[in-house]
Order: C-alpha cells, then sequence, then structure tokens
C-alpha cells in the first residue's frame, strides 16, 4: 500500500465544494508536488492530510492507518510520524533555534539533554545553520528561518514530511537552496515529501510525481514530463504562465479564472 | 415582533457558543493541571514563573500607582460627605472595608485585565496567525498546555497577591488624607481602620480576584486561539479580549457580592 492514500476526499465550505473527490496516492520516498492556482483547494487538501481539518467525506491513509476518524490522542501518535515545513517557518519567537529543534525532542523522547544537544547540533547542521543554535526567529533571514524550521520538522526523523510552499517570500537562490534540501533528504535519507506549490521552476525541480487541482479536483497526475506535455489546456496555461491557453481564448480563460476566484466556484 | 426575538436570538446563540468554547478549553486546561501530572505529563515550572514574573510583578507598579490615588480620592470624598454629620474619622474603616471587599480586587483585576489580558490575546493571537500554534499541534504538542495552562497558573497566583497591594496601596492613600488632612494620628488611624475590617471582607476580596484571574487567563487566551484576519485580527480580538473581560468581571462581581452579603 502507498505510504499515503486519498480516496474520494470531499470538502465543503459555505455550500462551496472546495475539494471535490480527490484521490491521490503518494508511494514511499517518493517527492509528489501539488500545484493549483489560488483557491484551488491545495492549501485545504495539506490541512486535511496533517489532521488539521476535518472533510466532509472521503478517507486520508497515512502509513496505512486512516486518520480522519482517529481521536486527538491517536492522531498525535500519526503525527510524530511526519514532519511539516510552514510557508513562513513557524518557529516559536520565544525560543532559540536550538531550542526549536530540541522543543518535539524534548517532549516526545526521554533522550538525554545531552544527547538532544547533539542531535540538535546534527540537524542543524543539515540544513546549513551551524554557529546559529543561540539566535532568536527574529534575528535572522526569511530562508534561515525556513531551514530552522525544516531542522525542526525532520527533528524526530520523520518518514513523511510535508511542505506548504516552502519557496514562497524568497530570493531565487534562496529558493533553490531549500530545494536542494527537500531533494537531499528525500533521496539521501528516503523521506517522503509532499510539496505543495505555485511555483513552476521549483515544482519541476524537485518532484518525482506532480498533481494539478483545478476547482477542487485533481486534473492532471504524473511525472513532471508528463505534466510539460499534457493536453489539457488548464494544465498547459498554468505551467506557461501564459494568459492565452491553446483552446481558451485569453478573454474566456482569464475571465473564467477570475469568476472563479470572486465567487468561489 | 419576530424579527425583534430573531435579532436577539442569533447574538445570543453566538454568545453561548463563545461561553462553551471557553468552557471546553477551561476544562482541558484543568486537565493539564490536575490530571496529566499523574500521567507522567508534568507542569512547565520555568513557564509558569516566566508568566508570573510577567504578568505579576510587572503589574506592581501601575497597580499601586492606580489603587493609591483612588485611596486618597475615596477619602476625600467620604470625609468631605462624613463632615456634615461631624462623623469623618469613620472615613478610615469606610476605606479599609470598601478597599478589601471592593475596590483592590476590582481595581487590580480591571488593571490587569487591560495591561496582561491584552499583552496575552496579542501575543498568542499573533502565534496563531503565524501558523506558531498550528505548528505546535502539528508536532503533537497541545496548545492548551503550552500558551494556557502557565498564562492560567501565573495569573491565579499573582492576581490575589496585587490584590493585597491594591488593598495596602490603597489604605496608605486614606492614610495620607487621615494624617494630613484630618491630622489623625497614624497609630489611631490604623486602629480605626481595624476596629471595621473583619476577615470576612479580606477572604471575600481575595476569593473574588481568584474568580476574576480565571476570567482574564480564559478570554484572553480563547481571543487569542482564535484570532482570524491576520493583523488587523489581532487587533479586533484584543480590543474585545479587554472590553469582554472587564465586563465578566463587573458581572461577576456583582453575582459574588450578592453571594457574600446579600443572600
Amino acid at each position: 500500500m502507498s505510504i499515503i492514500e486519498v480516496k474520494n476526499l470531499v470538502k465543503i465550505y459555505d455550500n462551496r465544494r472546495v475539494l471535490d473527490g480527490i484521490n491521490l496516492k503518494i508511494e514511499k520516498g517518493e517527492t509528489m508536488v501539488i500545484m493549483g492556482g489560488s483557491g484551488c483547494g491545495k492549501s485545504t487538501l495539506l490541512k486535511i492530510l496533517i489532521g488539521q481539518l476535518k472533510p466532509d467525506d472521503g478517507q486520508v491513509y497515512i502509513d496505512e492507518d486512516e486518520i480522519i476518524h482517529m481521536t486527538d490522542r491517536e492522531l498525535d501518535v500519526v503525527r510524530r510520524k511526519f514532519g511539516m515545513l510552514y510557508q513562513g517557518g513557524a518557529l516559536l519567537n520565544s525560543l532559540t533555534l536550538a531550542e526549536n529543534v530540541a522543543l518535539p525532542l524534548k517532549e516526545h523522547t526521554k533522550l538525554d539533554k545531552r544527547i538532544i544537544d547533539i542531535i540538535v547540533k546534527m540537524k542543524l547542521a543539515q540544513v546549513g545553520l551551524v554557529g546559529f543554535e543561540d539566535k532568536m526567529p527574529a534575528e535572522i533571514s526569511g530562508g534561515m528561518k525556513k531551514r530552522a524550521a525544516l531542522a525542526r520538522a525532520i527533528a524526530l526523523d520523520p518518514h513523511i514530511v510535508f511542505y506548504d510552499e516552502p519557496g514562497a517570500g524568497l530570493d531565487p537562490i534562496v529558493a533553490a537552496v531549500i530545494d536542494k534540501l527537500i531533494m537531499d533528504l528525500s533521496k539521501k535519507l528516503g523521506m517522503t515529501s509532499v510539496v505543495v506549490t505555485h511555483e513552476m521552476q521549483s515544482a519541476f525541480r524537485i518532484a518525482d510525481k506532480m498533481a494539478v487541482l483545478f476547482k477542487g479536483r485533481v486534473i492532471e497526475l504524473g511525472t513532471p514530463d508528463q505534466i510539460k506535455n499534457s493536453n489539457n489546456p488548464y494544465v498547459q496555461q498554468f505551467v506557461t504562465g501564459s494568459l492565452e491557453a491553446a483552446s481558451i481564448s485569453a478573454k474566456d480563460s482569464t475571465e473564467e479564472y477570475i469568476k472563479s476566484l470572486v465567487e468561489g466556484t | 415582533m419576530r424579527n425583534f426575538l430573531g435579532s436577539l436570538g442569533k447574538p445570543t446563540l453566538i454568545f453561548f457558543r463563545h461561553l462553551g468554547s471557553i468552557w471546553k478549553i477551561f476544562m482541558q486546561t484543568l486537565y493539564w493541571i490536575f490530571i496529566a501530572p499523574f500521567k507522567g505529563q508534568m507542569l512547565k515550572p520555568g513557564a509558569v514563573f516566566a508568566q508570573m514574573n510577567l504578568i505579576g510583578v510587572g503589574s506592581v507598579p501601575i497597580v499601586a500607582l492606580v489603587n493609591f490615588f483612588f485611596g486618597i480620592t475615596l477619602a476625600m470624598l467620604t470625609s468631605y460627605q462624613l463632615k456634615q454629620v461631624g462623623t469623618q474619622e469613620l472615613m478610615a474603616g469606610l476605606v479599609g472595608v470598601s478597599f478589601t471587599r471592593e475596590l483592590g480586587p476590582f481595581l487590580a483585576a480591571v488593571v490587569v485585565a487591560s495591561r496582561v489580558g491584552s499583552a496575552i490575546t496579542a501575543e498568542i493571537g499573533t502565534m496563531t496567525v503565524s501558523e506558531e500554534v498550528d505548528a505546535l499541534e502539528t508536532m503533537a504538542l497541545k496548545p492548551v498546555r503550552f500558551l494556557v495552562v502557565p498564562r492560567l497558573l501565573a495569573l491565579v497566583i499573582m492576581l490575589p497577591c496585587l490584590t493585597i497591594v491594591a488593598n495596602c496601596v490603597g489604605m496608605l492613600g486614606g492614610y495620607v488624607i487621615g494624617r494630613f488632612n484630618l491630622h489623625l494620628n497614624s497609630a489611631y488611624y490604623l486602629k480605626l481602620t481595624f476596629d471595621y475590617l473583619v476577615l470576612k471582607d479580606i477572604g471575600t476580596g481575595l476569593l473574588k480576584s481568584f474568580a476574576f484571574a480565571i476570567v482574564i487567563a480564559m478570554i484572553g487566551c480563547y481571543q487569542g486561539l482564535t484570532v482570524s484576519g491576520g493583523s488587523a485580527g489581532v487587533g479586533i480580538s484584543t480590543t474585545k479580549s479587554v472590553v469582554q473581560s472587564i465586563m465578566f468581571i463587573i458581572i461577576i462581581d456583582c453575582l459574588f457580592n450578592a453571594w457574600f452579603y446579600f443572600v
């Protein structure tokens, strides 16, 4: 069985089907990139995958455990199997970088403080932040914050890491550094990565597989090459970032897109 | 009529929904304080002491200042009124009883709600909008345990202490008027104060401050945890937190007074 499996996922907000029957399988060690325009439902999908939101229908299996109907306590056990990198890093501002990385280790393991210190140093070294242990999150740049947050996400050596817009708000070089880290974790440590993004360059660089979401549905699923050569006009338009797609006039496509954003259809 | 009832019904439902959510968080907080330690998940004394320092020690100057001037004002107004019947000396007992029963706990709670309740909502609210609270949840760490428990404990320990400070400083304000305006001897002023004070006055005042501390902590944390709408939302929730805390402090104060002295 796949390490993550999503079956017929439906989420409705105010009579609007934000997710409309999503089916997805993610294999162990794979980097799956979930793409789509604003309001397509990709953030909602990610929130459901990490157990932060309950869907109206459907199932989500993580490591063969169905998480939707789990109690909070059961979900906490599953949560220890994965890490999550938030868009802004979400480091606790009142703690130093080392304390942030040490937090899950202190709370979920019975390791000695000295061992935790060593693991923290190793994790920070893995993301290139040696010597920054005592810095507060407010004292470092956006890229460094994301790297520190990644160190925290992998502190417990999870099987799966979820990434929410890892390159957002970063310059292209720093974004490339984050992409390299994601690839390293996946290739060298065999971690499964699920990346939600709308940045094409980054998506094609790191993906083993890609899923394109539109109006709450997966409209294309495949390898980066398959996505690039997709016949779906929306996928083409999304990948090339053009106002005009092969089968949709600029007027129709942009107006339809704006309408979908405004009306949320 | 139907429209009128309808317009009343919706806010009432929303009010009880919020009250239900606050109650739920309060129950979770009690679980982490009283039950979880027996299951090996200990309290974090470091976090509690840090909050006690921020909440309690940091509030001493402002609580003292407000109560000192209120003590002077109360003494001036009551002695002016009592002068007409020639019983100005009774002012000492009146100030003492007023502060221990009502003004000390009430003013300390209002100052703390404004200073600390707003800070709690702003801090937790900022953590909510910057996804720090979500990150705690995703790391299987309970936000109630990390954020609410230390603040509630710090408040229920420190607000009664601040109330004692408020009582003493308020009576000191009364003494200033008694000594320098009414020319009463210090020992005589103290005797007049303690003649009218009974233990019940001090006890009920402290019990009220304990309840006020729970109100400030729970409303402050709840408003912070439920912030939506980015930085503007933090501002709105912070205002709500202070207004609701003061409103509930007044209501609870009234209920306690009815219970202690009328029923």
